[in-house]
């Protein structure tokens, strides 16, 4: 009979931001069968969204509920408001709004590339890429004036305008940024120790990605072409050059790859952005209540966030159910983590990006 | 003892919790460890052991899950030792009071010496908490260092024996 041992990470750990709790069952130095437990941060939003709150203010308590992706949070409540008053945006609230949720994408995917990297081992090299990415923060701070959790998207519009001067600072910032993304991109290809840890490391193949229902960087790392931003057409995102990025290999190298390669197409579209900026109102006046049932997907840093408004005409809502990527990431999550070594398991870990906060809400 | 309270004082390593944050103030103390803000230049470093931790900085309004292992931490880190709230929903639960499964923020739990606010609250806030949280550690740990009096004057108080009074605090004088 062969002998298991199992070892638990988590919830409380040093290499995990996020209070999930593991139990790997290993057979000598190989993962066997894993196990999760996500409720550590349950606090029940969902139905403080229909019994103390008003419609109006859901949007930031939806904000709430997760601190890296609070802006796709709170733009897809928005987006499905709208759709029940009967409103539809203009061009230039859609440019705004799409502009702060590429800097919110390439600040998350930056964390994530900086968290890889010390999970595997590579201090110096989180260093360097925190480092990098104060410089989408400042972008972030200028804009909308914090640098976490900014309420920029409020009903009927934007809460702040563009000026000219942080027009130049937004390509200053990018410009000087695209630079270090490409020094970053040359490092993790060429890199040999790097290559150690994350080529062939946690493979997801292309059948597993379909069968399990993985999204985001998750599923484009193994071939998967799925993405919300081409899926649905509640913004223009082929008119400001929008790319899918596609890997194929599967492993924790292509996923980070994605994420550098979609660094890049992010700021190519915040660059076309700032510069084409249509004129118009920033903030305009709704009617009405909700009234009715709204569904939208909105494609969140991590994969496709989706939400449910229900209204009866009232100032309270009905119902208000919120779907996030990593929850239908966890079983590719876990699929992945069987027949890996547990020393990479922190890795494999902090590649899938888990937000936890989104997931137990 | 000298030896230990000069480290003390100089590298106050800490201990971070989340019990149950929406992951904003989180992204902020790891932005405040990195390049740009550079706590370790006070020779802070994350542990992720609170055995050896001084500093306890708690972020996210006490969930019902995480109120156990709040206080097994905190009763794991040894004296003196200073907990940081950070963030509001820490402070009075921000916009999560109320809410059916969370706790109002962590002082229900356990004792909290500096509050940091802001919903997210920014680097440059966390940095000032940690410099005051070293000046309050300091004052704790000369406290700590006063001598103790075990079983000084039996006192009764309504009826029942005080043990408050049996260890004292012995003035510097009387010994
Ligand atoms: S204070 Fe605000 S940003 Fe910080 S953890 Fe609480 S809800 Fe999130």
């Amino acid at each position: 009979m062969k002998k298991t041992i199992q070892i638990p990470l988590g919830s409380q750990h040093i290499s995990l931001l996020e209070p999930i709790r593991f139990k790997f069952e290993c057979e000598n130095e190989k993962i066997i069968g894993v196990d999760a437990d996500v409720g550590f941060v349950h606090r029940g939003v969902e139905l403080a969204c229909t019994r103390s709150f008003e419609f109006k203010q859901v949007g930031y308590v939806v904000a709430r509920v997760c601190g890296l992706c609070a802006i796709t949070h709170s733009l897809s409540y928005t987006l499905a408001v709208e759709k029940l008053l009967g409103y539809e945006a203009n061009d230039r609230i859609k440019y705004l709004r799409m502009l702060m949720v590429e800097l919110d994408r390439i600040h998350s995917h930056m964390l994530c590339l900086a968290h890889t990297a010390e999970n595997a081992g590579f201090e110096a090299l989180f260093m360097q890429i925190m480092a990098d990415r104060e410089l989408v923060m400042d972008l972030q701070e200028a804009i909308s004036g914090n640098r976490v959790q900014f309420d920029f998207i409020a009903i009927g519009g934007v809460n702040r305008d563009l000026t000219p001067e942080l027009t130049s600072l937004i390509h200053k910032n990018l410009t000087l940024l695209s630079e270090k993304i490409d020094t970053l991109i040359g490092l993790f290809d060429n890199n040999w120790s790097l290559s150690l840890k994350y080529k062939g490391v946690g493979v997801l193949s292309l059948e597993d990605a379909y069968t399990y229902n993985a999204l985001g960087p998750l599923a484009r790392a193994t071939g998967l072409a799925t993405d919300v931003r081409v899926e649905t057409s509640d913004f223009p995102y082929e008119a400001i050059g929008y790319k899918m990025v596609l890997e194929s290999t599967g492993d924790i190298y292509a996923r980070n790859f994605v994420r550098l390669r979609e660094i890049v197409n992010s700021i190519a579209m915040c660059k076309n952005i700032a510069d084409n900026l249509p004129s118009g109102e920033i903030l305009e006046k709704t009617k009405g209540k909700p009234k009715g049932e709204a569904v939208v997907r909105v494609e969140a840093p991590r994969g496709e966030l989706f939400y449910l408004v229900r209204g009866n005409g009232g100032n309270m809502l009905e119902r208000v159910r919120i779907k996030t990527p990593t929850f239908s990431g966890i079983p590719a999550m876990m699929e992945v983590f069987k027949g890996s070594e547990y020393a990479d398991a922190p890795a494999i870990l902090a590649s899938f990006d888990p937000c936890m906060s989104c997931t137990a809400k | 003892m000298k030896f230990f309270t000069a480290f003390r004082k100089k590298s106050p390593w800490i201990l971070h919790y989340n019990a149950g944050s929406c992951n904003g103030c989180d992204i902020e103390i790891l932005a405040a460890l990195g390049p740009k803000f550079d706590l370790e230049r006070f020779g802070v470093i994350n542990t992720g052991n609170p055995k050896q931790s001084d500093i306890f900085l708690v972020t996210g309004p006490v969930t019902y899950r995480s109120r156990e292992r709040l206080v097994e931490l905190y009763s794991q880190i040894p004296e003196p030792k200073v907990v940081i709230a950070v963030g509001s929903c820490t402070a009075t639960g921000g916009v999560f009071r109320g809410m059916y499964n969370v706790e109002d923020g962590i002082d229900q739990y356990i004792p909290v010496d500096v509050y940091v606010p802001g919903c997210a609250s920014t680097p440059q806030l966390i940095i000032d908490a940690i410099v005051k949280a070293l000046e309050i550690l300091e004052t704790k740990s000369k406290e700590i260092e006063k001598p103790f009096k075990l079983f000084g004057a039996i006192a009764m108080v309504g009826n029942k024996l005080s043990r408050l009074n049996m260890a004292t605090r012995v003035k510097h004088d009387e010994i």
